[in-house]
């Protein structure tokens, strides 16, 4: 059969924003090499015009279905260069907020799976629950995507006391609704026969590529920065890590559902457990010692990083952002080998691949 | 501009016009003069049915349009415009069903309830957009398939029988006549994909092929079951055998079967990799703007009705049912219940079409050519064993 | 077989969801409910106080012309700037300057907010900013001292069922 070289390019809409460099023999991909770059913005020489504050929402917006993972490890690093302790109200608000965001993000890659896989049901019925989440993101930070919510010395506001039966409801409301995802998305046999064996990734190329997020658990290693390198107040609470041994498509989709389940009971033990107390330390003005320091967190894609030099001034004097994304693009050469063509968008989407992240 | 540039194209448009338009003022005066009254005989007849209605009955008997004349079955009644409503409401009620199954509010502002005449307003809305042919494409005839396809799905409509008198033509092979008409779609998706002359619709049109061609011979072996037992391939006399038990609880694979290949064939979601899929454009019916589409997505829910009926006339008894109307009325309750049973297995397909993703092509044709084929032959090797042990005897067949 | 059974627990799943309420609310008709009044800032005590982000309210009379909020947002979007208004003469403001507030540039962040130490800055619950051209999006220290009109009725807002979710 002869080879076709086929440009899946930036005005496509199964792609993103990114090209995806594809040789093809009949229907089936034998190479597959991503083109990113297309949105790169620069994003880490900005920051070194902003100040420490003003970094803030800037940072942000890389990431931004996941604004607080985003936000959580620059905070996690300015408070330890300047060696300040968070009151425990402001790290268990922090926590909920970043649980909540993890939901968020993770409905919307169900939602786009949906729609790479033509099931137009699949993207409305995530997209409508996403909608109680966001409303209740909206009621503790004010606004509704972009938050900007937590300062160095801990958050912005206290959270109204309204929220907590509105949480309770909500979690109550969703674990219902999950069990029909179950049997609606998960176990319809159409979707298992499109995506069970598709895109494998074994366990020992997830390790010796260095993946990160659920892509790695589907493969089988059971690793997650919440547990393994523990911050803030993570080792005060009880949950699970779902992984599975089944390295392909539908197991990655499967995670992502699990781990919505784990993040609900974990809003809920910080909703019982609060103590009450202050929010935010009274701090005069933001001086940073001059150091280095270096954070993680578990994003919902994965482990983001932080690598942050300061040498004193108002501005910070190197910013490095390392997203899961980023971190996650070698796969996309090797999983995409045997795969057919109308199962690339899916592939590359079940890896919780989103450019603008992997570009800054 | 470039195309009149000898004396000779010019005399052979001049030639061409002439032509045409005697053909069409002949043909024009000749129905005019058949169909339209003088006006006093008009006069008369509409100041003497003012009192006596039945005159204007017997008149319009008289001149052909009568209420049991073949102008009326084709295009009143079971023919066109009836299956035109239908087409429509069920666009309607597909659009508001899928909402209601995807937390969401459907078409609401057309129309003042719930918006009912959605469907009128996007046909209007069609109407006034431009109709664009690609330049490099044979433009008589790219717009001629929207017509085409038309005819064969108006032409699935003349053997379905909606009551005992309603049937526009009653003949001895109906069961032919629709896998004859059901075998033509596939060249006119073809012709349609390949008239556009572009690269999207043809790859579309080449996989619409495969698809339903690999899908017409399962239906075929499901149908053989059905004629086994009833021994003819009327569908009025396949009806008639139903009187006492329906034939999907005696063959229920066989049922199976022909349902799947029908929203195979009909090209429906989650089975539309012609349309949708296709590198995202549209298909076969990307080049197709303003009323030529809008003929096209009338021909498809035509296409729809029909096969759901041709679906209720094998397996599910036709027009039986209970008198649900007083007693002199048996004609409209079997018309009722004919309906009812449509409208059934159209909801079914319309409910299949929310809960499922779409198919990769090489795994429905594997489905195609593997597991319904060996279906329908268990399905017609049980039928031949149930009429060999002679059990039929004891349904009441 | 197991097809088959899959296949109609998923249209069980389906029709489920037919026969609940449906999520949507009907914008121009019914408009969303936002509790609070809108974000404050307490200088004093240095926290923020809980509230919606949307458009801002000047109060003129408190607002001393010290530039803080412009200084904070000139890393950030640079959409506050200050602006001579020569006929309000207040006390405290001697050079007579205000913020003005160029809202194709905001980013609702609430930085500015913060930075403010005299509460002659808040956030409101307006978030229905729109116009025909992009001037009309600048808006002066006169509008933004313009307390926002109340909300139109009805106002919805997210209610939770026993196993469904609408607004109502």
């Amino acid at each position: 059969m002869s080879k076709l070289s086929l440009s899946v390019g930036p005005q496509h809409p199964g792609s993103g924003h990114m090209r995806i460099i594809l040789t093809l023999s009949g229907d089936y991909i034998i190479e597959a090499i991503p083109d990113p770059g297309y949105v790169h913005r620069g994003e880490e020489k900005l920051a070194e015009y902003r100040t420490y504050i003003q970094n803030i929402p800037h940072l942000e917006r890389p990431v931004l279905l996941d604004a607080t993972g985003a936000i959580f490890p620059y905070i996690l690093a300015v408070e330890d260069l300047m060696n300040i302790i968070v009151p425990e109200r402001a790290q268990f608000i922090r926590v909920i907020m970043a649980e909540l965001n993890r939901i968020i993000s993770h409905l919307y890659y169900m939602a786009i799976y949906g729609i790479f896989m033509g099931h137009s049901t699949m993207f409305m019925w995530p997209v409508g629950d996403r909608e109680v989440f966001i409303d209740l993101a909206n009621n503790i930070a004010g606004q509704r995507v972009s938050y900007a919510f937590l300062v160095p010395g801990g958050v912005r506001n206290d959270m109204p006391e309204i929220v907590k039966e509105r949480a309770e409801k909500a979690c109550n409301y969703f674990e219902k609704h999950l069990i029909e995802y179950e049997r609606i998305f998960m176990n319809n046999p159409l979707f298992e026969k499109r995506t069970k064996g598709v895109g494998i990734l074994s366990k020992q190329d997830a390790i010796r590529l260095g993946v990160v997020g659920p892509t790695l658990r589907a493969s089988g290693v059971k690793s997650d920065v919440r547990k393994d390198d523990t911050y803030s107040v993570y080792d005060q609470l009880d949950f699970e890590i779902p992984v599975s041994n089944a390295c392909d498509s539908w197991s990655r989709a499967w995670i992502h559902m699990e781990e919505m389940r784990q993040s609900m009971s974990i809003i809920r033990q910080c909703l019982k457990r609060i103590p009450a107390g202050p929010v935010k330390l009274n701090l005069k003005q933001i001086k940073v010692p001059p150091g280095e320091s270096f954070s993680r967190v578990e994003a919902a894609r994965g482990t983001l990083s932080y690598y942050l030099i300061s040498d004193g001034g108002k501005v910070p004097y190197r910013v490095r952002i390392m997203t899961p994304s980023f971190r996650n693009l070698i796969t996309i050469p090797n999983i995409m080998k045997g795969v057919m063509l109308a199962d690339m968008p899916p592939t590359y989407w079940g890896i919780d691949y989103w450019p603008v992240e992997a570009d800054r | 501009m470039s195309k009149i540039q000898t004396f000779s194209s010019f005399v052979k448009r001049l030639i061409i016009v002439i032509i045409g338009l005697l053909i069409t003022l002949t043909l024009l005066f000749s129905l005019l003069a058949y169909f339209v009254p003088s006006v006093k005989e008009l006069q008369n007849i509409l100041l003497s049915s003012i009192g006596n209605p039945s005159l204007m009955l017997n008149y319009l008997d008289q001149k052909g349009f009568g209420l049991n004349s073949l102008f009326f079955k084709v295009a009143v009644f079971p023919g066109f415009t009836w299956a035109a409503l239908i087409a429509a409401e069920i666009i309607w009620f597909e659009r508001k069903f899928l909402a209601k199954m995807q937390m969401r509010v459907g078409p609401l502002y057309a129309g003042k309830i719930a918006g009912l005449l959605q469907p009128i307003a996007d046909v209007v809305k069609l109407v006034f957009k431009e109709i664009i042919t690609p330049s490099s494409s044979d433009k008589w005839f790219f717009l001629s398939i929207p017509i085409i396809i038309t005819s064969i799905a108006a032409a699935l409509l003349a053997v379905l029988p909606v009551s005992e008198g309603w049937i526009i033509m009653r003949s001895d092979v109906s069961v032919l006549i629709i896998f004859a008409i059901v075998g033509f779609v596939p060249i006119a998706v073809l012709l349609g994909g390949w008239a556009s002359n572009s690269k999207y619709p043809f790859i579309g049109a080449l996989r619409g092929l495969h698809q339903m061609i690999a899908f017409e011979i399962p239906m075929l072996i499901s149908t053989l079951g059905v004629v086994l037992v009833t021994g003819t391939l009327d569908l009025v006399n396949i009806v008639y055998t139903q009187s006492n038990v329906w034939f999907i609880l005696l063959m229920p694979i066989g049922a199976f079967v022909f349902f799947s290949c029908m929203i195979i064939e009909l090209e429906r979601i989650p089975f539309d990799l012609p349309e949708a899929e296709s590198e995202i454009a549209s298909g076969y019916l990307t080049e197709y703007t303003s009323m030529a589409f809008g003929n096209i997505q009338l021909a498809i829910y035509i296409r729809f009705y029909a096969m759901a009926g041709i679906f209720t006339t094998m397996f599910l008894g036709g027009w039986y049912g209970p008198q649900i109307l007083p007693n002199g009325f048996e004609i409209a309750n079997q018309v009722i219940w004919f309906t009812i049973k449509t409208l059934l297995v159209m909801i079914l397909a319309i409910v299949l079409r929310g809960v499922n993703p779409r198919v990769r092509i090489d795994l429905l044709l594997r489905m195609g050519w593997s597991s319904l084929l060996i279906l329908s032959f268990a399905n017609l090797f049980l039928v031949i064993l149930i009429l060999q042990t002679e059990l039929i005897q004891m349904v009441g067949v | 077989m197991v097809f088959i059974i899959k296949m109609l627990n998923s249209i069980r799943s389906g029709m489920n969801q037919v026969f609940k309420r449906r999520m949507t609310f009907r914008y121009p008709d019914q408009r969303l409910f936002i509790e609070g009044d809108g974000y404050k800032y307490d200088p004093k005590a240095g926290i923020g106080i809980n509230g919606y982000r949307g458009r801002h309210i000047l109060y003129l009379e408190k607002c001393t012309g010290c530039s803080l909020c412009v200084m904070m947002c000139q890393g950030i979007s640079q959409a506050i700037e200050m602006k001579n208004v020569p006929n309000k003469q207040i006390p405290v403001n001697k050079k007579s300057i205000f913020p003005q507030i160029d809202y194709s540039k905001c980013v609702y962040c609430g930085f500015c907010v913060d930075a403010c130490p005299f509460e002659a800055l808040f956030e409101t619950n307006e978030y229905e900013i729109v116009s025909y051209d992009r001037e009309s999006l600048l808006f002066t220290p006169e509008q933004l001292a313009i307390p926002p009109k109340k909300r139109p009725e009805p106002t919805v807002n997210l209610k939770y069922g026993d196993s469904d979710v609408y607004h109502g």
